[in-house]
């Protein structure tokens, strides 16, 4: 699979990537256009992103996703991809790790203060 | 020539507290985001009550315990059991004070924001991956079902690196003198740096010892 730097000139030249030099992942649609574009401002860039730049940084996140998902799936049970594969992934990461913990605890804090709610509704 | 509505984000630990307060950004980032603005306020609340409901309980235990040592040591004063109980219940008490200062001068800070920083604040917290996209690429790399946890664990994880990334870029745009919007160039360049401290993960390069 072509990385990025391989091909440095390329990318800005042919947006799609039609034809056979591409870079790697030109064919699939893009995923994540619409919500990349307002991450990128939301982290700095500007309020309009170039697209090649959007699309340099959804390869990136699918490669991410994809490395992580390989790795979780060879420890703990194997071929499956559990919270604590990724828990233990991230450890040595401190932002994605503290992230990852907020964002579970927020999840259960929601999901029992919603079944209380709907448990005090359910009486009237 | 950097951008000064530019927010760089604080480290993640000081986010998650920080996205309790009850402003009217609408709905949080988080999982189910179903946008109700009191539910916050309901978390943060029986979360203090819950934090206060233990302390008391906790102390008069270690009254009577302290109680009952001192009949039987006479030299050691406070007993390394008790003295763990003591440390743990102070720590959290001051976690909570630190929380809660936390989101005072969140709430402080983005009082004072401008329209423009207003706005990119609001897409910071707001952008998000969707999570059907993302569950149907997990679950195509698997071929199994992933349950909604790891959906979530993943997308905010993505958006992380992404932010990692996006930061790294702007600094090497604000190094070459350029100005943004970003261009590949810069992003290729982030890249690169990052693959050198390792926090972009890479398991296509074996490296071979005594090659």
């Amino acid at each position: 699979m072509a990385e990025e730097e391989d091909d440095p000139g390329f990318d800005e030249d042919l947006d799609d990537g039609g034809n056979g030099v591409d870079s790697g992942q030109g064919k699939r649609k893009r995923l994540f256009s619409k919500e990349l574009r307002c991450m990128m401002y939301g982290f700095g860039d500007d309020q309009n992103p170039y697209t090649e730049s959007v699309d340099i940084l959804e390869d990136l996140v699918i490669e991410f996703i994809t490395e992580m998902t390989h790795k979780a799936m060879s420890i703990g049970r194997q071929g499956r991809v559990q919270v604590e594969d990724i828990v233990f992934l991230i450890r040595k990461d401190p932002r994605k790790f503290a992230r990852v913990k907020d964002l579970l605890t927020m999840n259960e804090e929601l999901k029992k203060t919603l079944k209380a709610f709907d448990e005090a509704n359910y009486g009237s | 020539m950097a951008d000064p509505a530019r927010v760089k984000p604080v480290v993640g630990v000081s986010e998650a507290p920080a996205e309790r307060p009850t402003q009217s950004e609408g709905s949080r980032d988080a999982p189910g985001s179903s946008g109700k603005v009191s539910e916050p306020a309901a978390v943060q609340s029986t979360t203090r009550e819950q934090g206060k409901a233990v302390s008391p309980s906790r102390s008069a235990e270690e009254a009577a315990a302290a109680g009952e040592e001192e009949d039987g040591s006479s030299s050691l004063h406070p007993p390394p059991a008790k003295k763990l109980k003591v440390e743990h219940d102070k720590k959290k008490e001051k976690r909570h004070k630190v929380d809660e200062d936390e989101i005072q001068k969140m709430q402080v800070l983005v009082s004072s924001f401008s329209e423009e920083q207003l706005n990119r604040y609001e897409m910071y917290r707001r952008a998000a991956f969707p999570k059907a996209a993302i569950k149907r690429l997990i679950q195509s790399i698997t071929g199994s079902s992933v349950s909604q946890n790891v959906v979530i664990a993943m997308s905010g994880i993505a958006k992380v690196f992404a932010g990692e990334i996006v930061e790294e870029a702007l600094d090497v745009c604000e190094k070459w003198g350029d100005t943004p919007p970003l261009q590949p160039k810069h992003m290729r360049e982030a890249v690169r740096r990052l693959k050198s401290r390792e926090q972009v993960p890479n398991t296509k390069h074996k490296k071979i010892l005594f090659h």
